[in-house]
């Protein structure tokens, strides 16, 4: 069926009113948080849990889905009931019991199970703040505008992801899906789509910032026979899942920016690029496509505009580099995943020489919203030159970790402390790393930089992709500018020396230093070297490399020269440089240590202070992760250290 | 244009230019390593960067354009340290195994390292070990020393439209490897080899030959095919050791084929001839030139007393140079006084020279290297254009990426059509019918040259012939499908700016004078300019054989009256060919060879024909003596002398003119100069261009039918062609021996599998050769690569006499128990 405007507008008011619990005489539904996250949690067994339950109880009121990530990820599995006339309540934390318990209880009985209850209430999505609505019973359960995670959120790219089904395109249209793929394709211009995206102030949310609306602009003036617009999905930073969400829960959203994206700068066929690690992502993107083909969004003569669009999916091999944009195009063309230099730029010459427009998923995720809503609107939030929200995956020694979706020019701190509910096990904050392999780390003394482009850049870091992982006192800085340069040094492709051999001969003395070989004048040596790669490498992957060893010697040169000098590695992740013992003073001989120590080095009786046999002692730091940070008995002292046995 | 200044120098480029080019062509050096000026900038090495005013970062010089105004600087102390990091680094895994590295002396690495190098690295890291690829023939490959800019992978894949090898693995971890870390086996045109710019890749022949300080570098031109290419060739001590393609010099432009680059050591084949040798009771005896040509004129002498000139008849030799042929023709006409002189060429360029001529009026057509750049449509009939002229082909491949269509009629699938926008694969010889079709086609739909094209003689009659090539029955004829015949024609019919490209090679088989007259009918038709029809000669020298006089004209007799239809020649003179093995029908050959009463062999080596020769007069090859040779192209070029001749060898023209001496007639030429003067004389025939239609039909020499049920395709290889490339111990490493290619269907019928020795069996003799099962080729047809002596393939072709392409049809059986 080829849709028409018409058709759109029914489709959605059909799902109103069929979702709206009263009229289609449902009295509870029930949201199943199928991400990945979730799946991984155990949602799978909760779903089935819930339909055992519903066969058993012979209930025909209840309405089950299934739905995206819920946010909060490191509380899934999670599930969403709403009886009818009252706010959802969110569950988290599930078990099959539990979810049993929840579904006797609370959706049978309408008791409010408040030990697994994490929430009550709407997120605030859009700029709207509908989770006042407040419930009359008294309840132990937080609100949702009282709950920090949530309430300093704001959901804009992400706002259908806990709610819809992202495998019903009825689901999507419903909440007002491709009204604005209607609206520029059958009352704008290109030129107004571009206008109003460069009103907006969109930044593309890859990492690079650059502006959307002035790509758009550049591409659409270059004639060609055929052009091409693609979307990078192949997020590839560690510790980033921005995309993979939106794209696991409502993939529709992308399809929808790229047929805007495609309108304004006269494309006709399109490519999401997808790792294939992302295998939700493809199959859901996959299914959207083929929704969207047949009811006409996608094809000849969408929405009966005369235009016309294909779009296909093409899955990476998980190169990280393939996410660099030129090397990406190579990669779609069946070539080996390889930047090419610049100029000629993409939008000019880019896959199969052709314009090209290359944006984020993130960045596609906005662009409907924009258009709805208007610049304007977009830019209400954030700052001048960074408007809007964005997405970040915050992981890492964090209460909370998860997706979250915030304005842009917040302060650090407050995603920390904040959404982020502080540092784990009550232990100090360290470090922020933002913007993966290409970004660096943040110190506390610089937690309140507002996040936007400019600010960040500053403090030698980038806003990146989106990929925040917060590191606690147990983090070795040194260690941490190794990993990165381990993977840039894996992932770089290998095209330029100063990024195959540059990362490598890096790597290899970071190793050096770690493993206690390190030597006076290294510092300087890695600066200098840094900056030669930063300097000569052909792509960002190169350019960018450096960075996480440049930022922690700018904010954690102490620890480096510990390491060098001292032979100590203070976090005690360094083995050569690390000798574990026990403050005889601190120590209460809770024997703690005792139970985590795998080799028996621990040794000592209840409640009098224990002993580390260094002999035994293969320094896994399991007894200092074990004794309480009130107590910090455990100490680190210099690898080389002899701890006197008496 | 585009004006910009380079290190405070005002200079104007064309747009579109890189930096880097700007700065080249105007004296001014950047440094770089990827940079390939055949090759898309790729970017990589980072020592071309420059500094731009008003660009924070440093940019690539190769791939950044220039622009109005730019200001670049491109030694500033920012850049010298970018480049000593990149060098640093690029140092720190290298082997530095220079003193044992064939490379040494000519390295680019060596080189920049020296400018701007640090004196010491900082790092030590683990060296590289990966295996060398010793296994290959013709090209070793030692991924330690690599430094990935690429070049050879770019060479492979998009200069040559190869791509046998590419970067596998990621990081630090990648090599350039052939697929799945195989042994490489390509076309060994090693192009990869020039384009390196380290000691990664190495022909294997110099191989620990010489440090290149001692080398002599010499020019001289490529003695295969009729591009005539310019090889530089390094001497160490009086022996020829390498031969290099070098960027700017000749029409080449640093490209060479494989026969060019590791051919030239034919040379050095066992068996050259060092004296003159008489047949005495079956076995050859060593004899001064004094005997030898005392001996000859005696003979020839007694032969025209008693039988007269008629009987007496010479064959040049495409291959010899200018001044070599003229002097046999000389000595034929004014000592022998017979006009009976022709070449191998009557089996190929002869036949367009023929069909040129009755449809143009003239003997030859202007052939241009660059003739297939910037045309829409390019037509290429039954040719493997990159096997016959390797170098050329290039262009047509270039053609291609450039955007032009490349369409395609062959029956073998070649790199050609690999490469092609359409590849029509017709069935054997059925060029003309194909061509006839595309006629009918412009005539029905009003697509030729409606003004002029009737007015031309005989377009009634073309158009009466034309019309029942009408598609079905093309479409029955050759094979291809009746639309695509209509979308193709109709996409040449309608095109801007068309070429018609085909080869007239003595090896082809499926080809003969009429596909030629047809190609022609359908150039005037459509009112294309005569240089539309791209028709090169083979040899290095086929023109020149021409200007020298090589024909039997105006009375003379053919090689197919002196050799095919044997009676009245009595003596023969044969300089530089070995019809044996090239000439089609050779137990024929064989026969009419025997019965001569004397037989004169003049060549560098005992060939298969000179075995029959009752005398044998040892020349020096084309690397050994001084001369000129005229390439397709219509280029005189002079080849120089290398390397000493070989024991008691002369040039030909030289051993020519000692005989005429001896025969009591001074024809001239006391030195090369005083032959060279004679020359300049020398004029072309001059014809003028007058249009003609001349209408033919398709048809072949043989059918196949219930006891010849196969067509046999004879050619060339990229690797050989002809008799000088199989003296090649070079070229036999790549390709040793004769292989008949047949496809899967057909080998299951015969019970044939990959390397059995199958016997083919045509009218005129059998052969035996192994096979290679491969979808190269159609079923009901086979291939096989003519020119190797231990396979003569020869013995079962034909020739043709009345224009039509000679088509072999032959039977095959595996040759088990036999």
């Amino acid at each position: 069926m080829k849709l028409r405007l018409e058709d759109l507008n029914r489709i959605r008011e059909d799902y109103k009113r069929q979702n709206t619990l009263r009229r289609d005489g449902y009295r509870v539904r029930i949201t199943v948080h199928t991400g990945t996250c979730g799946l991984a949690a155990g949602a799978k067994r909760i779903l089935d849990a819930i339909h055992d339950e519903i066969d058993k109880s012979g209930a025909r009121d209840i309405l089950l889905r299934v739905s995206g990530c819920a946010g909060l990820c490191i509380r899934e599995p999670m599930v969403t009931v709403e009886v009818i006339d009252k706010p959802p309540v969110r569950y988290a934390d599930l078990t099959e019991d539990g979810i049993r318990e929840i579904f006797n209880e609370h959706i049978l009985n309408g008791r409010i199970v408040e030990r697994s209850a994490l929430v009550i209430g709407y997120e605030n999505f859009l700029d709207k703040h509908p989770s006042q609505t407040l419930t009359e019973e008294k309840t132990s359960v937080p609100l949702m505008d009282a709950f920090p995670f949530y309430n300093l959120q704001i959901l804009r790219a992400l706002k259908n992801k806990g709610i819809i089904d992202p495998e019903s395109i009825e689901d999507y249209i419903g909440h007002d899906g491709y009204q604005a793929a209607a609206k520029a394709l059958l009352q704008m211009t290109p030129e107004e789509i571009i206008a109003e995206v460069k009103k907006s102030g969109l930044r593309g949310r890859g990492g690079a910032g650059f502006p959307t609306g002035m790509k758009w602009e550049f591409c659409s003036k270059v004639k060609s026979d055929i052009k091409y617009i693609l979307c990078n999905g192949d997020e590839g930073d560690p510790g980033a899942f921005m995309d993979r969400s939106v794209m696991e829960s409502d993939p529709h959203v992308v399809l929808e920016g790229m047929i805007i994206g495609a309108r304004a700068i006269g494309a006709s066929k399109g490519y999401i690029y997808v790792r294939a690690e992302y295998p939700l992502a493809v199959k859901r993107l996959q299914m959207a496509i083929n929704q969207a083909r047949e009811y006409g969004l996608l094809g000849e003569d969408i929405l009966g505009s005369g235009f016309n669009l294909d779009i296909e999916i093409y899955q990476g091999a998980g190169a990280f580099v393939c996410g660099e944009e030129t090397a990406l195009m190579r990669s779609i063309e069946g070539k080996r995943g390889m930047p090419i230099p610049r100029p000629p730029f993409p939008v000019e010459k880019g896959l199969w020489a052709k314009p090209t427009v290359l944006n984020n998923v993130e960045t596609y995720a906005n662009i409907p919203h924009i258009i709805l809503y208007g610049g304007d609107w977009f830019r209400s939030l954030g700052t001048e030159k960074s408007t809007g929200t964005k997405v970040f995956a915050l992981t890492g020694a964090l209460n909370n970790v998860g997706l979250i979706e915030v304005p842009m020019g917040i302060p650090l701190r407050t995603i920390i402390y904040d959404i982020g509910g502080g540092i784990k096990n009550k232990r100090r904050f360290k470090a922020v790393q933002l913007g993966g392999p290409s970004g660096g780390c943040i110190p506390e003394h610089l937690l309140d930089t507002p996040v936007t482009y400019e600010d960040i850049v500053q403090t030698g870091a980038i806003v990146g992709s989106g990929g925040m992982v917060v590191m606690d006192d147990t983090n070795c800085m040194v260690s941490v500018a190794r990993f990165f340069l381990e993977f840039t040094t894996d992932e770089s492709c290998g095209k330029c020396p100063p990024c195959r051999i540059g990362t490598k001969v890096m790597l290899d003395k970071l190793t050096d230093i770690t493993e206690g070989r390190g030597k006076e004048g290294d510092i300087e040596l890695l600066e200098d070297i840094a900056r030669d790669i930063i300097d000569t490498a052909l792509c960002g992957l190169g350019q960018t490399a450096p960075n996480p060893v440049l930022t922690t010697i700018r904010y954690f040169r102490d620890e480096y020269e510990s390491h060098i000098r001292e032979g100590w590695c203070k976090a005690g992740v360094c083995k050569e440089l690390a000798t574990f013992y026990i403050d005889e003073e601190l120590c209460k001989g809770c024997g703690l240590c005792l139970k985590a120590c795998p080799t028996g080095a621990v040794t000592g009786e209840k409640r009098k202070p224990h002993r580390i046999n260094t002999d035994l002692c293969i320094k896994c730091r399991s007894c200092f992760m074990a004794c309480p940070v009130r107590f910090s008995a455990v100490k680190i002292g210099p690898g080389r250290m002899v701890v006197r046995q008496t | 244009m585009i004006e910009l200044t380079i290190n405070n120098k005002k200079v104007v480029v064309k747009e579109g230019t890189t930096i880097l080019e700007a700065a080249l062509q105007n004296g001014i050096d950047i440094p770089y390593l990827c940079y390939d000026k055949r090759l898309t900038p790729y970017g990589a090495c980072r020592v071309c960067l420059v500094e731009v005013e008003g660009q924070k970062k440093l940019l690539a010089s190769c791939s950044t354009p220039v622009t109005n105004g730019m200001v670049v600087k491109t030694e500033t102390p920012r850049l010298n340290k970018a480049r000593r990091a990149v060098l640093e680094l690029l140092l720190v895994h290298h082997p530095l195994d220079c003193p044992i590295c064939d490379k040494a002396g000519e390295c680019k690495l060596q080189d920049l390292a020296f400018k701007y190098g640090p004196a010491e690295g900082r790092f030590t890291g683990e060296k590289r070990h990966e295996l060398t690829d010793t296994e290959s023939p013709l090209i070793e490959r030692n991924p330690n020393r690599c430094i990935l800019c690429g070049r050879c992978v770019r060479v492979c894949g998009e200069l040559q439209g190869v791509g046998a090898i590419n970067i596998i693995g990621r990081g630090f971890k990648s090599k350039i490897s052939p697929a799945f870390e195989e042994t490489l086996d390509c076309e060994f045109c090693g192009q990869c080899i020039d384009a390196c710019p380290v000691g990664a890749l190495g022909g294997k022949p110099y191989k620990y030959r010489a440090r290149v300080w001692l080398l002599e570098e010499h020019e001289s031109i490529c003695p295969y095919c009729g591009v005539g290419c310019t090889v530089t060739y390094d001497v160490r001590e009086e022996r020829l050791i390498r031969a290099r393609g070098v960027e700017g010099k000749g029409i080449n432009d640093g490209n060479l084929c494989s026969k060019g680059r590791f051919g030239f050591d034919y040379i050095y084949a066992e068996g050259r001839l060092k004296t003159p040798l008489i047949k005495e009771d079956n076995s050859f005896k060593s004899v001064s030139w004094e005997d030898a040509l005392g001996y000859v004129a005696k003979n020839l002498r007694v032969i025209k007393e008693r039988y007269g000139t008629d009987s007496i008849a010479a064959i040049g030799s495409p291959r010899c140079t200018v001044e070599d042929n003229y002097m046999l023709q000389k000595f034929m006409r004014n000592v022998i006084g017979s006009n009976n002189i022709d070449s191998i060429s009557r089996f190929g360029y002869v036949k367009a020279q023929i069909a040129i001529e009755m449809a143009f009026g003239v003997s030859s057509l202007p052939i241009g290297f660059d003739s297939p750049l910037n045309k829409e449509v390019i037509l290429v009939i039954e040719s493997d254009i990159t096997s016959t002229h390797p170098v050329w082909g290039l262009n047509f491949l270039k053609a291609k990426r450039n955007g032009s269509r490349l369409i395609v009629a062959d029956t073998r699938e070649t790199k050609l059509t690999r490469h092609s926008t359409n590849w029509l694969r017709i069935r054997p010889g059925t060029g003309t019918a194909l061509l006839n079709g595309i006629m009918h086609i412009a005539i029905e739909e009003g697509l030729y040259d409606k003004e002029n094209a009737p007015k031309i003689p005989n377009f009634d009659s073309l158009r009466d012939v034309v019309k029942g090539y009408n598609p079905s029955s093309v479409s029955m004829i050759t094979g291809i499908r009746e639309d695509e015949l209509v979308e193709i024609s109709r996409q040449f019919l309608t095109a801007d700016s068309r070429l018609v490209a085909l080869t007239m090679v003595v090896g082809e088989n499926t080809k003969g004078m009429n596909t030629v007259l047809s190609a022609s009918n359908l150039i005037i038709l459509i009112g294309e300019e005569p240089s539309s029809l791209q028709l090169p000669a083979e040899y290095c020298n086929t023109y020149g054989l021409f200007r020298a006089g090589v024909m039997p004209e105006p009375d003379g007799k053919d090689i197919l009256s002196t050799l095919y239809n044997h009676g009245t020649t009595k003596a023969l003179y044969i300089m530089g060919e070995n019809p044996v093995v090239t000439f089609p029908d050779a137990t024929t050959v064989e026969k009419a060879l025997k019965g001569l009463d004397l037989l004169i062999v003049q060549d560098i080596m005992l060939t298969e024909t000179a075995r029959l020769a009752d005398v044998v007069l040892p020349a020096s090859s084309s690397l050994e003596k001084d001369g000129t040779f005229i390439n397709a192209f219509g280029i005189e070029q002079k080849i120089k002398k290398i390397v000493p001749t070989v024991g008691d060898s002369l040039p030909d023209w030289q051993i020519i003119r000692n005989l005429a001496r001896v025969m009591g007639t001074d024809i001239g030429a006391r030195n090369l100069q005083a032959l060279r003067e004679e020359l300049e004389e020398i004029r072309d025939k001059e014809g003028h261009l007058t249009l003609r239609f001349n209408p033919v039909r398709h048809s072949v020499t043989e059918e196949t039918d219930g006891d010849y049920p196969l067509n046999l395709i004879t050619g060339n290889l990229m690797q050989h062609s002809g008799a000088l490339s199989v003296m090649s111990k070079g070229l036999s490493h790549a390709v040793a021996d004769a292989f008949l290619q047949i496809s899967p269907n057909d080998a299951k019928r015969y019970s044939i599998r990959d390397n059995s020795f199958v016997r083919v069996t045509s009218r005129r003799g059998s052969v035996f050769v192994k096979a290679r099962v491969s979808d190269e080729v159609p079923d009901g047809s086979i291939f096989v690569p003519i020119h190797f002596p231990h396979a003569r393939i020869n013995n079962l072709t034909t020739i043709s006499i009345n224009g039509d392409p000679p088509i072999t049809t032959v039977r095959i059986e595996t040759a088990r128990g036999e």
